[in-house]
């Protein structure tokens, strides 16, 4: 498996949103099933830039953008863990720490706020977006700064080199 | 989908808003950071400066935003030129940057369009 599979890639927007999707295996499945960064599989990113949209749909989900000065890539965190089928497997106080936990994300995702947003990448009808596991609101005026440095030796180092000339 | 219509704020610093510059457009989306001047409640709007380069912030519509003199903000908005070339940016988005450093600010900016430009070479070879 390809080293950068499954760690949460550092992009920015323009990068993230160039990314190439091929669907899964079925020609009638709509869903997408994985993207690729320059050949290389990614499934899981790190982002960081201001919101400046948000859109809570009844207690089921909230639809934020990040705009991170080179795109702005749709973020959807999911806010129906007590009543999705999904989970219903899971052990009930486990199911409901996770139902707090995104609650609490959702709260913090306020217009203007610099966040640091984690997730799996995912397609709904055709466009990239982010479905959220983790957000930290970034108090530091240079978080943002320092991330682009990050995206920027990452893509040169570790991203755009191909995994057999890594030693 | 609404969301997926608004545009990223392209970064800017002050210097880069001269009426020859290619960001110097009606309607532009920026994102633009600067040293709070002068503010007016009645009016809500916000002058920044840069280096002695000003820009005209219309804050109407941001809520739950202290403006302090003194400060330095960041603003997400779309430009709007006058008639006598004078800008103003109508802010959808502001925030306090206070303790930014403003020289390494510019420097990653500059390190930012070099890599995305290169990327777009890449891909379009």
């Amino acid at each position: 498996m390809d080293s950068i599979q499954n760690t949460y890639v550092k992009l920015l927007a323009f990068d993230f949103l160039s990314l190439s999707v091929k669907s899964s295996s079925s020609s009638f499945s709509s869903d997408p099933t994985c993207f690729y960064r320059k050949g290389r599989p990614v499934s899981r990113i790190e982002t960081v830039g201001v919101v400046v949209s948000r859109e809570l749909k009844g207690n089921k989900f909230l639809k934020f953008l990040i705009d991170d000065g080179t795109g702005c890539i749709p973020c959807i965190l999911w806010l129906n863990h007590l009543d999705s089928p999904y989970f219903s497997r899971r052990n009930p106080s486990d199911v409901r720490l996770l139902a707090e936990i995104a609650t609490k994300h959702a709260s913090d995702v306020q217009l203007g706020v610099l966040a640091r947003v984690r997730g799996r990448i995912t397609a709904y009808r055709g466009n990239l977006q982010i479905t959220v596991s983790d957000v930290l609101i970034e108090r530091d005026s240079n978080a943002e700064i320092l991330h682009w440095l990050d995206c920027i030796k990452l893509a040169s180092k570790c991203y755009d080199v191909r995994p057999r000339q890594i030693c | 989908m609404a969301c997926s219509e608004i545009k990223p704020g392209i970064l800017v610093s002050l210097q880069d808003l001269r009426p020859s510059s290619p960001f110097f457009k009606q309607g532009v989306s920026l994102r633009v950071t600067g040293k709070l001047q002068e503010y007016s409640v009645e009016t809500a709007i916000a002058i920044i400066t840069d280096e002695n380069i000003r820009l005209k912030i219309d804050t109407q519509h941001l809520r739950n935003l202290n403006l302090r003199l003194g400060s330095i903000y960041q603003f997400i908005g779309e430009l709007c030129i006058e008639n006598n070339n004078e800008a103003t940016l109508q802010a959808r988005v502001g925030r306090d940057v206070d303790g930014i450093d403003l020289s390494l600010y510019s420097q990653s900016l500059q390190l930012l369009r070099k890599f995305q430009a290169d990327h777009l070479n890449n891909q379009n070879a």
